[in-house]
C-alpha cells in the first residue's frame, strides 16, 4: 500500500515536470479569462495568431540548433539584416524577388555560421555562444551601415507590396495568413525531424557528438545544416516581421534570440541537446506569446513583465535539469 | 542596389576574416572595430570615426546608441556642421552599455579634446566621468538629455528639446480638440528611459483639470520597438474596444505600429472620425502619417538645431564668451494644417 502511494506520488511529480508548460498555459488561460473576459473574444484570438508570427519561426529554427547541442545568438543580426536588405531591394527588383533574396541570404548566413564554427573548432555550446554572438554583431552592424542607422518604412517605398500586406494582416477563414504559413513550416519541419534519417541524426549529434561521429553520422554537415535551417527560419521571421509592421529599424531583430531560446527550453527541449522536437517548441512559443498578451490585458506593467519572463526562463532551465 | 551589393561584399569580407582568424578559441569579428571609417553611423565603441579635416578644436559626441536612429542622424548632422564652427569630431557610442560612454569620455580627456557633447544611456553611470572631464577643463554640453539638478554643475550647458514640454504640448493639443472630454490610452517608450518618463509626466500635466480620462498605459520593454507598440495596441483594443478615442504614443515609429493595429481591427486611425493618434519625434514616418491623415499630430524635435546650438555654444565658450546654461530647442507641432511650414526631416 505504501509502495503504491509512493509510486503514485512519483508519477504525479514526473507528470508535473513533464507537462508543466501545458498546465501553465491552461492556468494562464483560465485566470485571464476570469479577470478579463474579452480574452476569449475572436478579436483577441486573431491578435494572438498574429503575435505568434515572428517568434514562432525563429523558435522552430532554434529548436534544431539546441537539439543538435549548439546555440545561435546571431538571430537578431540575421533578422535585422534580412529585413533591411529585402526592403531596400523591393524598389529595384520587386517584392517577391526581394523576399527570395532575403530568404537565401538568411540560409547563407546560417551556412556561414556553421562553417565558421567548424573552422574554429567549436564543438561545444559555449564556444558556439561566443562565435554566434560575434556574428550577430557583424550582421547587425551591416544593417546599420546599410541604412545609416535610419529606419525603413515600407509605406514610403515606390513599389507596392501586396504579398507583404496579405502576410501581415490577411485572413484565411478564421486563421491569419502568417499562422497558416507557420503551420506549413511546422508540418514540414516535424516530418523532416521525425521521419528522415538526416532529421534524426540531429538528435543523435546533440545527444553525443562523439558517438554520432563513430556511428558514421556526418556531424560537420549536420552542424552546417542546423545553422542553415536556423538562418532560413530567421529570414522567414524577418519577412513576417516587416509584413506585420510598416516601419523596420536596423535593430528590428533585437531580443528575438532570448525569446526563442526561452520558448524552446520552456517547451521541454533539453539545453544539453539530443532531446526535443518542434511540437514542444510550439507549446513554448504559445506560453511566451500568451503570457505577454495576458499580462497586457490584465494591465501588468512592463517592468514586472520582464521579471516574469526572466523567472520563467530560470524555472524552465531548472526543470530541464530535473528532467536529466 | 550599389549599396546593397557593397553591404553584401562587406559581409563576405568580414566573414572571411573571421573564418581565417579561426582557431580553437572563438574569435568573432567586432563590427565596431572594422566598420566606422566606412560608415560613421555604425556603432563605434572603441574606434571613433575619422575626424573631418581642417578644424581647430576637437569635440567628441558621446551617445547612447547608434542603433537609435535619432542619434545616428544627430551624429551625421554633427559631422556636417562641425567644420562650419571650426571643429573636428569623433564619436563614441554606448552600444553595449554605459561603460562604453565612460570609456569614450576618458579617451576624449586623454587625447586633449576641447569639448564633449553627451547623451548618455544612463545618467547616473556617467556622473564620475563627467567630473573627470570638468576637472580636465573640457567643455561639457549635454545633448538631448539633461542632468539631474544636483549634478548640473558638471555640465556647461544643455541643448535639447524638453520632453516634459513635448508631452505637455501633446496633452494640451488633445484638450483643445476634445473640449467635452475623451478617453485615451498611452503606448509609452522604452520603460525607464528619461524621455519616456518625461513625456508621460508632461502629457498628464497637459491634460490636468480636463475631462480627458486615462484608460490604460503600457511601456515597451526594449529600445523603442515598433512591433511591441503594435502588440500593446492590439491588446488595448481587445481590452477597451471602442472606448478608446485617443492614443498617445511616445514615438512616431511606434505610432505606425499603433495605426496598423487600429486598421487591422477594422477601426480607423483618423483625426476626424476615427481614433486620434499622437506621436512624438517628427521623423519621416511621422510626417508621412500626418500627411496621410492617420496621425493627428507629431511633436517634432529638431536634432539639426540641437547639434547646431551645441557647436555654437562650445565655440562661443572656447572664444571666451558665455552661453545660457539651458538651451531648449523649440518643438514643432506638426499637423495636417501646419506640416508644410516645416522642413521635411530626413531621418
Amino acid at each position: 500500500m505504501t509502495d503504491q502511494l509512493r509510486l503514485k506520488s512519483f508519477n504525479l511529480g514526473k507528470f508535473v515536470i513533464e507537462y508543466l508548460v501545458f498546465i501553465a498555459i491552461v492556468l494562464l488561460v483560465i485566470i485571464t479569462a476570469i479577470v478579463e473576459p474579452r480574452f476569449l473574444s475572436a478579436e483577441n484570438f486573431t491578435n494572438l495568431m498574429r503575435q505568434f508570427g515572428p517568434l514562432s519561426f525563429v523558435a522552430l529554427g532554434m529548436t534544431f540548433i539546441i537539439v543538435g547541442g549548439f546555440i545561435d545568438l546571431s538571430v537578431p543580426g540575421m533578422i535585422s539584416l534580412v529585413a533591411i536588405i529585402s526592403l531596400s531591394l523591393v524598389d529595384t527588383i520587386g517584392e517577391i524577388p526581394a523576399i527570395l533574396v532575403g530568404l537565401a541570404l538568411g540560409a547563407a548566413m546560417g551556412c556561414l555560421n556553421g562553417t565558421i564554427l567548424i573552422i574554429s573548432g567549436a564543438s561545444t555550446q559555449a564556444k558556439a555562444l561566443f562565435i554566434t554572438f560575434g556574428m550577430s554583431q557583424v550582421y547587425g552592424a551591416l544593417a546599420l551601415i546599410h541604412t545609416d542607422g535610419t529606419s525603413m518604412n515600407r509605406n514610403l517605398l515606390e513599389h507596392e507590396m501586396p504579398l507583404t500586406r496579405v502576410l501581415g494582416s490577411g485572413m484565411l477563414g478564421p486563421l491569419s495568413v502568417s499562422f497558416v504559413v507557420f503551420l506549413f513550416f511546422l508540418t514540414v519541419l516535424y516530418i523532416f525531424q521525425t521521419r528522415t534519417f538526416l532529421g534524426r541524426s540531429i538528435n543523435y549529434t546533440g545527444g553525443n557528438i562523439v558517438a554520432a561521429e563513430l556511428s558514421g553520422i556526418p556531424t560537420k554537415r549536420i552542424m552546417i545544416l542546423i545553422y542553415a535551417i536556423c538562418g532560413f527560419m530567421a529570414a522567414v521571421s524577418a519577412v513576417v516581421l516587416f509584413s506585420r509592421v510598416s516601419v523596420t529599424t536596423p535593430t528590428v531583430g533585437m531580443n528575438y534570440e532570448r525569446d526563442a531560446i526561452m520558448a524552446v527550453v520552456v517547451g521541454g527541449t533539453s539545453l544539453l541537446g539530443g532531446r526535443g522536437n518542434v511540437l514542444r517548441t510550439v507549446l513554448g512559443v504559445s506560453l511566451v506569446v500568451l503570457m505577454s498578451n495576458c499580462m497586457n490585458l490584465m494591465g501588468v506593467q512592463s517592468h514586472l513583465q520582464e521579471v516574469v519572463r526572466g523567472a520563467i526562463l530560470v524555472i524552465a532551465i531548472w526543470l530541464d535539469h530535473r528532467r536529466q | 542596389m550599389k549599396k546593397t551589393l557593397t553591404t553584401l561584399l562587406i559581409l563576405i569580407v568580414s566573414i572571411s576574416l573571421v573564418a581565417c582568424g579561426g582557431g580553437s578559441a572563438p574569435a568573432p569579428a567586432a563590427p565596431a572595430e572594422s566598420a566606422p571609417e566606412a560608415a560613421p553611423a555604425a556603432p563605434a565603441n572603441d574606434a571613433p570615426a575619422a575626424p573631418a579635416e581642417g578644424g581647430q578644436w576637437k569635440a567628441g559626441f558621446i551617445t547612447q546608441a547608434m542603433s537609435n536612429e535619432s542619434q545616428a542622424f544627430s551624429w551625421r548632422e554633427f559631422q556636417r556642421l562641425a567644420p562650419e564652427y571650426g571643429f573636428t569630431m569623433n564619436m563614441w557610442s554606448g552600444e553595449t552599455g554605459p561603460q562604453d560612454e565612460v570609456a569614450g569620455i576618458e579617451q576624449a580627456i586623454a587625447e586633449g579634446y576641447d569639448a564633449i557633447f553627451v547623451n548618455p544611456s544612463s545618467i547616473e553611470s556617467i556622473i564620475p566621468a563627467l567630473m573627470q572631464a570638468k576637472e580636465a577643463g573640457l567643455i561639457v554640453g549635454m545633448f538631448s538629455s539633461e542632468l539631474p539638478e544636483e549634478h548640473q554643475n558638471l555640465r556647461d550647458f544643455f541643448c535639447g528639446s524638453d520632453d516634459f514640454q513635448g508631452g505637455q504640448q501633446a496633452g494640451e493639443f488633445v484638450v483643445t480638440h476634445f473640449p467635452d472630454g475623451a478617453s485615451f490610452v498611452e503606448v509609452g517608450g522604452q520603460a525607464g528611459h528619461d524621455a519616456q518618463i518625461k513625456r508621460h509626466d508632461g502629457f498628464r500635466a497637459g491634460i490636468a483639470g480636463s475631462n480627458i480620462v486615462e484608460l490604460d498605459s503600457q511601456n515597451v520593454p526594449g529600445p523603442w520597438p515598433t512591433n511591441e507598440a503594435m502588440a500593446i495596441m492590439e491588446d488595448f483594443l481587445v481590452r477597451h474596444g471602442d472606448a478608446i478615442n485617443i492614443v498617445f504614443c511616445h514615438w512616431d515609429n511606434g505610432a505606425s505600429g499603433v495605426i496598423e493595429a487600429i486598421e487591422n481591427s477594422g477601426r480607423k486611425a483618423n483625426a476626424d472620425d476615427g481614433i486620434f493618434v499622437i506621436g512624438v519625434d517628427g521623423n519621416r514616418t511621422g510626417y508621412a502619417q500626418v500627411r496621410a491623415g492617420t496621425q493627428a499630430l507629431s511633436v517634432g524635435q529638431s536634432f539639426t538645431n540641437m547639434a547646431k546650438q551645441s557647436l555654437e555654444n562650445a565655440k562661443t565658450m572656447l572664444e571666451g564668451g558665455t552661453v545660457p546654461a539651458v538651451n531648449f530647442i523649440p518643438l514643432d507641432m506638426v499637423t495636417l494644417g501646419s506640416i508644410d511650414s516645416f522642413v521635411e526631416p530626413d531621418w
